[in-house]
């Protein structure tokens, strides 16, 4: 197309052209002959093809047209290319369009005048031209100007003027403006959509066989017909037999009828089997609905608008997710529209939810408090008389338990010691002292039911003989205890002095001062007694070293 | 070292072996997850919250012997199998063996959830524990339409609409409904099925919206295992009432979308052939029914009846079935027919409605209630009362017959009220709540209420009827004060008696501890409130700590609670208010 475009620039044709204007039937006729070079006609031929060349190559059509050559097919070597094997009524076709075309190239060159110097470089890369402003040179040698080109904001606005403006193209060889005809759109259309750009070619012509076959004297192959063709086949009655025995085998099933979903008793014995696997956690069931979501609820459970916008101050979790509506009839109901969405987060909820058993109780957050005693029981001491130990004739000041519960020791001024049994009242012993009593402490050891009583300067340690069968280390241990002289050497600065009592069982520790209590230590090991002086209350403790006791 | 240092060799112990987390297990498997997620919800398997998250807590785990229960699933072989086969055929396509990808087609491998049911239900009773969720969704999806692009397939919800619509048929056939409920969100109905409550929901029968982020194929495949379990409950409990199951229907009735209808009779007619087994017969007889009612409408519902008093039932269920004996329904055309149909029939009345295959027409002289949505009527019959359909509702959920006046049509309604609520323990009754407590007690005592009184302005004879209620036990309360004013009276002459004969006063006992114990409590210098105080200080400090938390909470929410009942009483009041001012 190219070279027939350039073939076209060079060589000057010298034909008058007859130009019908379409617009106005206006025949002009002009002198072409010295403009030939210059100005090619611009054609809206049918068959033009956009590109660079393509306005010489139809001027180039056309002018041959003109000059009565009927060699169609020849001046239109591009587009026929592929129609080369073409029918003849396209043929026809095409030379009707270009009988058309006749008429509508030649209004172009009405315009003529207007119409600058046109292209004179040839096939010339137009980047050589890129930097230049002109574009080759006219018959004279002088430097074509190339036109001025519009700035993008222009030419924006030239755009969104014109409602042509889609189909017009710059031709920067020919360094022009050109506006496609509707013909050339479809053209171009076509080809980018792969197709041929003709609409009347049929690429799916029938093949027309011009081999004659007939007339051939020989045929293409002289073998005579082979006999397989005629007999039926070994080796497909041998796959019959082998699928008819596969099907008798059963080897091969046939495709089954489609069975519907089927029904039966399925717990029809009901056998006391229990669910596979781990502890099964029945999903909790959902909530059941209240007055308030009832389509027409009771006007109190309808949050005011003051209320309802309050909502939306609220945090995500905490707004409630239902707010209750009235509806005058049960017609005016629409469907919810969260019900799908409602149903599929139950769903999510029954498979993807951690499932544990709670317990749940339903109690009396009261009950959950400790029961504490009131304030009229916590009094410090008992408000009936349950039982009188009578017996001692004097004030009574010390009394203590033994470590089991079961006796109580008690010291009176009277000068005796008694010993209780707890439970009755009974009096178990008396000892009669002939000194009022301080002070009485049981041993804590349950083993060695001894009592420590302290009366004036002394302090005597008694077997109670309570023990439960007779424990002679007991006896031993009080016993041991009468040689007094070690006891007086080793304290003879010291303030006690240890001696067997005479009148019952026991020992007497006699103390330079009176002794007010005595005190055991919870092994039984030793005891302490205090001694308050005259006045000045002198706190002594005595530590008996009681090896006899261990 | 690090602290749970694990010798190599040595095998997993506690928490990190007992559990494992999804994607563990996923990979155990084996599967994909959609495969993991569909064998989970077939099976029922459920995560797991261990004690210690080993893994952290950001993940979802599974109990190893739930994962082996899982591995251990003839379904999972089958689902492996499907995945082959769809290998198979997409080669086959590509490679675009067509002979081969249609032979395949033909034989997609298939599963059956039968034994799974078996197996998560050991007993039938577990079936029926486990209904609700698989009611309700079943009810859903017969009301959705099917929408190729999300997969759901029109015979699906077709098969949906069946299985509920022949669980209704059974419920209302053997007259199991105790509760039903109109709320927002669709119908609740409740049924007492051997001696499970059994409660779902319906969806209002409108245009559903679907929305668009919504995994529909989880909850199809939840669908699946509930439509295979509904089947084998329906059978069961089709053939504990002597029927057929796949109900064999009235082609006509079902064409004409009255299923439920259709079904009902089934069941009815079959009770009255025991003889014929033969499907066609039961066919042709369902036909034959259909025509007699046309001359006939009484006889055939009467019969019914007669019929169905055969079986023992419980005080519960005869008290439903009669409530609406002997009563003639008509619906209107705007009214939701279904539900209603199905209700009026499972306590016992006689319906028909508005439109093609009904049993009787608009004209009939036996009816009398007619249900109407309109505020107008074209013709009004005078023999029959005009009621809004909620009146069924309420009689049903109050057991007795309520008074129409307040239901007319054009009437502004009394409220629904939720029959699910336990009144007492919300501690919260809403004012018609009692007026029909009032009206059950009088229909339970069989006195008549008397009319009029001291209050004119009393317009309905609900309130009247509350009113005489309200002068019985007033008297009642009256009668009782006077026995106990004699009574003191009685003591204070004895008293007065005995000081005349001189014999010292000797107080009670009981009295005299009481009010030595005020005088002690008084001559503590501290005031009683800060006694009270100090005292509920010391009990919570001496509770432990776990206990503490735990008043806490139930505190908490006897106060949220006692917030809910506040508030309720507030708006009441302002709702009075308002309308005084607005008087």
């Amino acid at each position: 197309m190219k070279k027939n475009g350039k073939k076209n620039v060079l060589k000057p044709v010298e034909k008058e052209v007859v130009v019908v204007s379409e617009s106005d039937d206006e025949v002009v006729a002009s002198d072409s002959e010295h403009e030939s070079v210059e100005s090619p006609v611009v054609s809206d031929d049918d068959y033009e093809i956009f590109s660079e060349g393509n306005d010489d190559r139809n001027s180039d059509s056309e002018l041959d047209s003109g000059s009565g050559s009927e060699d169609e097919d020849g001046e239109h070597p591009s587009n026929e290319a592929g129609l080369s094997d073409g029918v003849d009524n396209f043929d026809q076709g095409d030379q009707s369009a270009s009988e058309d075309s006749r008429e509508v190239v030649d209004e172009s060159d009405s315009s003529e005048d207007e119409v600058g110097p046109r292209n004179t470089i040839g096939d010339v890369p137009l980047k050589w031209y890129e930097d230049e402003e002109h574009i080759g040179y006219d018959v004279a040698g002088k430097k074509i100007k190339k036109k001025e080109r519009l700035d993008k904001l222009d030419s924006f606005l030239a755009r969104t003027d014109d409602a042509n403006s889609w189909r017009k193209i710059m031709d920067d060889i020919e360094d022009e403006e050109v506006e496609l005809t509707k013909e050339e759109t479809k053209l171009i259309r076509r080809m980018l959509k792969g197709k041929a750009p003709h609409a009347d070619f049929d690429p799916h012509a029938p093949y027309v066989d011009w081999f004659a076959w007939d007339g051939a004297k020989h045929p293409l192959s002289n073998a005579p017909e082979p006999k397989r063709r005629f007999i039926p086949s070994k080796w497909e009655s041998k796959k019959v037999v082998k699928y008819i025995r596969a099907i008798r085998k059963g080897l091969i099933k046939f495709d089954k009828p489609k069975e519907e979903p089927r029904f039966y008793n399925l717990w029809g014995d009901e056998t006391e089997e229990s669910r596979h696997g781990l502890s099964y956690i029945p999903a909790p069931k959902a909530k059941l609905p209240g007055h308030d979501e009832s389509y027409n609820p009771s006007l109190e459970y309808i949050p005011t608008q003051e209320e309802i916008s309050a909502y939306q101050l609220m945090f995500e979790e905490d707004r409630p997710k239902f707010i209750p509506k009235r509806f005058t009839s049960l017609r005016s109901v629409p469907a919810y529209e969260k019900s799908v969405r409602e149903t599929f987060d139950r769903c999510l909820d029954l498979y993807l939810c951690p499932r544990a058993r709670k317990k749940r109780i339903n109690i009396d957050p009261e009950s959950l408090k400790p029961k504490l005693p009131s304030r009229k029981d916590l009094k410090p001491y008992p408000t009936t008389c349950y039982l009188e130990y009578k017996g001692h004739k004097g004030p009574v000041v010390s009394i203590c338990t033994d470590p089991v519960g079961q006796h109580i020791a008690s010291g009176s001024h009277d000068g005796t010691v008694r010993i209780w049994e707890v439970e009755t009242g009974r009096c178990i012993k008396v000892w009669e002292l002939g000194e009022p009593v301080q002070h009485v402490a049981w041993n804590p050891l349950p083993e060695f039911p001894i009592l420590a009583v302290s009366m004036g300067q002394d302090v005597l340690v008694l077997n109670t003989g309570l023990e439960k069968e007779e424990n002679k280390m007991i006896a031993d241990l009080l016993r041991v205890e009468t040689t007094p002289a070690p006891d007086d050497s080793e304290s003879a600065g010291s303030s006690v002095s240890w001696s067997q009592y005479d009148k019952y069982e026991g020992i007497r520790i006699k103390h330079f001062k009176t002794v007010s209590s005595v005190e055991w230590h919870r092994k039984g090991d030793y005891f302490s007694t205090v001694m308050p002086a005259d006045i000045l209350l002198i706190l002594q403790l005595v530590y008996l070293f009681a090896c006899t006791f261990s | 070292m690090p602290k749970h240092y694990r010798p190599a060799g040595k095998k997993k112990e506690g928490n990190a072996a007992r559990y494992i987390t999804r994607s563990q297990a996923v990979k155990y498997l084996q599967v994909s997850l959609s495969v993991f997620r569909r064998l989970c919800i077939f099976k029922g398997v459920f995560p797991r919250d261990p004690k210690k998250k080993v893994k952290g807590n950001h993940h979802t785990y599974y109990h190893m012997k739930d994962i082996l229960f899982l591995k251990h699933e003839p379904l999972l072989d089958k689902f492996r199998e499907m995945r082959a086969y769809e290998k198979k055929v997409k080669k086959a396509v590509s490679k675009k063996n067509k002979d081969l990808a249609e032979r395949l087609l033909t034989r997609k491998p298939t599963y059956t959830l039968d034994m799974l049911i078996r197996e998560r239900y050991p007993k039938f009773i577990d079936a029926l524990r486990d209904l609700d969720d698989c009611l309700t969704m079943v009810h859903l999806f017969a009301a959705l339409p099917a929408i190729e692009r999300e997969n759901i397939q029109a015979e699906r919800i077709h098969n949906c609409r069946g299985l509920s619509l022949e669980w209704q048929a059974y419920i209302s056939r053997t007259h199991k409904l105790r509760k039903a409920f109109i709320s927002v969100k669709g119908i609740y109905y409740q049924a007492e099925v051997e001696g499970q409550k059994v409660t779902w929901l319906t969806p209002h029968a409108l245009q559903q919206v679907m929305p668009q982020d919504v995994d529909y194929k989880i909850m199809l495949t939840f669908l699946e295992f509930y439509e295979t379990l509904l089947g084998f409950v329906n059978l069961r409990l089709y053939h504990s009432i002597k029927l057929k199951y796949p109900p064999i229907l009235d082609p006509r009735l079902k064409a004409l979308a009255a299923d439920l209808y259709a079904l009902t009779r089934y069941a009815d007619a079959k009770d009255r052939a025991i003889g014929a087994n033969d499907e066609e017969s039961e066919l042709r007889l369902a036909q034959l029914q259909d025509q007699l009612p046309a001359n006939e409408p009484g006889a055939l519902m009467h019969l019914v009846e007669n019929v169905a008093d055969d079986n023992e039932d419980d005080e519960e269920t005869i008290a439903c079935k009669t409530l609406f004996q002997n009563k003639t329904f008509f619906l209107g055309r705007e009214v939701p027919r279904e539900s209603l149909l199905f209700v009026i029939t499972a306590f016992g009345g006689v319906v028909s409605w508005e439109g093609d295959g009904a049993p009787f027409d608009e004209s009939n002289q036996d009816i009398n209630y007619q249900i109407v949505d309109r505020p107008t009527q074209s013709h009004r019959f005078i023999s029959r009362d005009y009621v809004q359909p909620q009146w069924v509702f309420d009689c049903i959920n109050a057991r007795i017959i309520l008074p129409t006046e307040e239901y007319m049509v054009g009437k502004v309604l009394p409220p629904h009220l939720s029959p699910f609520v336990d009144n007492e323990a919300e501690g919260y009754v809403p004012e018609y709540g009692e007026t029909i407590k009032r009206l059950q007690a009088a229909a339970r005592k069989e006195i008549l209420p008397m009319p009029g009184g001291e209050h004119d302005d009393l317009e309905n004879s609900q309130n009247l009827l509350a009113e005489g209620i309200n002068d019985r036990t007033k008297a009642k309360a009256a009668a009782e004060k006077k026995q106990e004013m004699a009574l003191h009276e009685k003591q204070y002459h004895q008293e007065l008696k005995e000081e005349l004969e001189g014999m010292q006063y000797t107080p009670d006992p009981n009295i005299d501890d009481d009010v030595k114990s005020n005088v002690e409590e008084n001559t503590d210098d501290v005031s009683p409130e800060q006694l009270v105080k100090d005292d509920e200080n010391m009990a919570m400090l001496s509770m432990s700590r776990k206990q503490r938390g735990l008043y806490e909470a139930i505190k908490i929410s006897q106060q949220r609670k006692r917030a809910n009942v506040e508030t309720l009483e507030r708006r009441k009041k302002n709702i009075q208010k308002n309308k005084k001012t607005s008087d």
